[in-house]
């Protein structure tokens, strides 16, 4: 009786309180065993909803150092098999990053494993930006323009970040915040 | 004097053959717990050893098998996933 009683109680307060699912489990270890750098934060616009935020990152050094990009994190309930769906909020200059805000880095796509952590996209997405990679290229004017010259792709990212065109093209400006 | 016994009660405690500290790379749950769509540890929710020596829980394992994109590799060194033979397979 007593342990009907129990279960009937324990099957309400789960349904309340919403399953938690594995892929939640898992983000839950992801998020509290981050360790970024103090270039990069994440911000929670609702604290309930750990599968999606932000990710701010204001590189330190290289061609972007000084802009402010935001990156949005939407994790699905089949984390970890699945990765992270990351874009960029900002349009900007980059020969990885299109002018939607796709991010092309390899282990969000194909070299993507279930070990991976949230810490270790959240890296790879400053890497990006302290080495961009001609070789695997989302924007393909900006590819070619890095590979021909890194003064000139230099320039061009310069003034793309202050708001600026880079060919027909005008870009966010992610100096000012 | 008589000694009535009231409760009994079977403890006893075992752990997967797998070193102290090892957690699960895809669920990051401890060996010794389950994988999070199980409820109780032991022969329900078995441990799974590669011969690249990486071990998984059978289901969190299983899960990432079947899709096509980890094209049968270990989730941890991406080397072809082979288990070790049966009888290789420790269980205790
Ligand atoms: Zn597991
Ligand atoms: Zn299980
Ligand atoms: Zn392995």
């Amino acid at each position: 009786m007593k342990q009907q009683q129990a279960k009937a109680a324990g099957e309400g307060a789960s349904t309340a309180a919403k399953k938690v699912t594995a892929a939640q489990l898992r983000v839950q270890k992801d998020l509290t065993e981050l360790s970024l750098p103090p270039t990069m934060h994440t911000h929670f616009a609702d604290p309930e909803d750990i599968m999606n935020f932000q990710v701010f990152l204001q590189p330190d050094e290289g061609f972007y150092v000084g802009a402010h990009i935001t990156f949005e994190f939407a994790i699905n309930l089949n984390f970890p098999h699945e990765p992270p769906k990351v874009k960029c909020l900002n349009k900007i200059y980059h020969p990885n990053i299109d002018l939607q805000g796709n991010v092309c880095l390899n282990i969000l796509r194909e070299d993507w494993k279930p070990v991976l952590s949230l810490n270790s996209v959240m890296i790879g997405l400053q890497y990006l930006f302290l080495e961009p990679n001609a070789g695997d290229p989302l924007n393909k004017e900006a590819a070619m323009d890095l590979q021909k010259s890194r003064a000139t792709f230099a320039a061009h990212v310069k003034n793309s970040m202050r708001g600026g065109y880079v060919g027909p093209e005008k870009f966010d400006d992610v100096l000012r915040r | 004097m008589k000694v009535r016994i009231k409760e009994w009660n079977a403890v006893s405690i075992w752990h997967w053959n797998v070193s102290e500290d090892e957690v699960c790379g895809i669920c990051r749950v401890h060996f010794d717990g389950t994988c999070p769509s199980c409820k109780y540890p032991g022969d329900d929710c078995p441990i799974i050893i590669g011969k690249c020596n990486h071990s998984f829980h059978m289901h969190c394992l299983l899960k990432w098998l079947e899709l096509e994109t980890s094209r049968g590799l270990c989730p941890m060194c991406r080397q072809p996933f082979q288990t070790l033979g049966e009888d290789e397979v420790i269980t205790t």
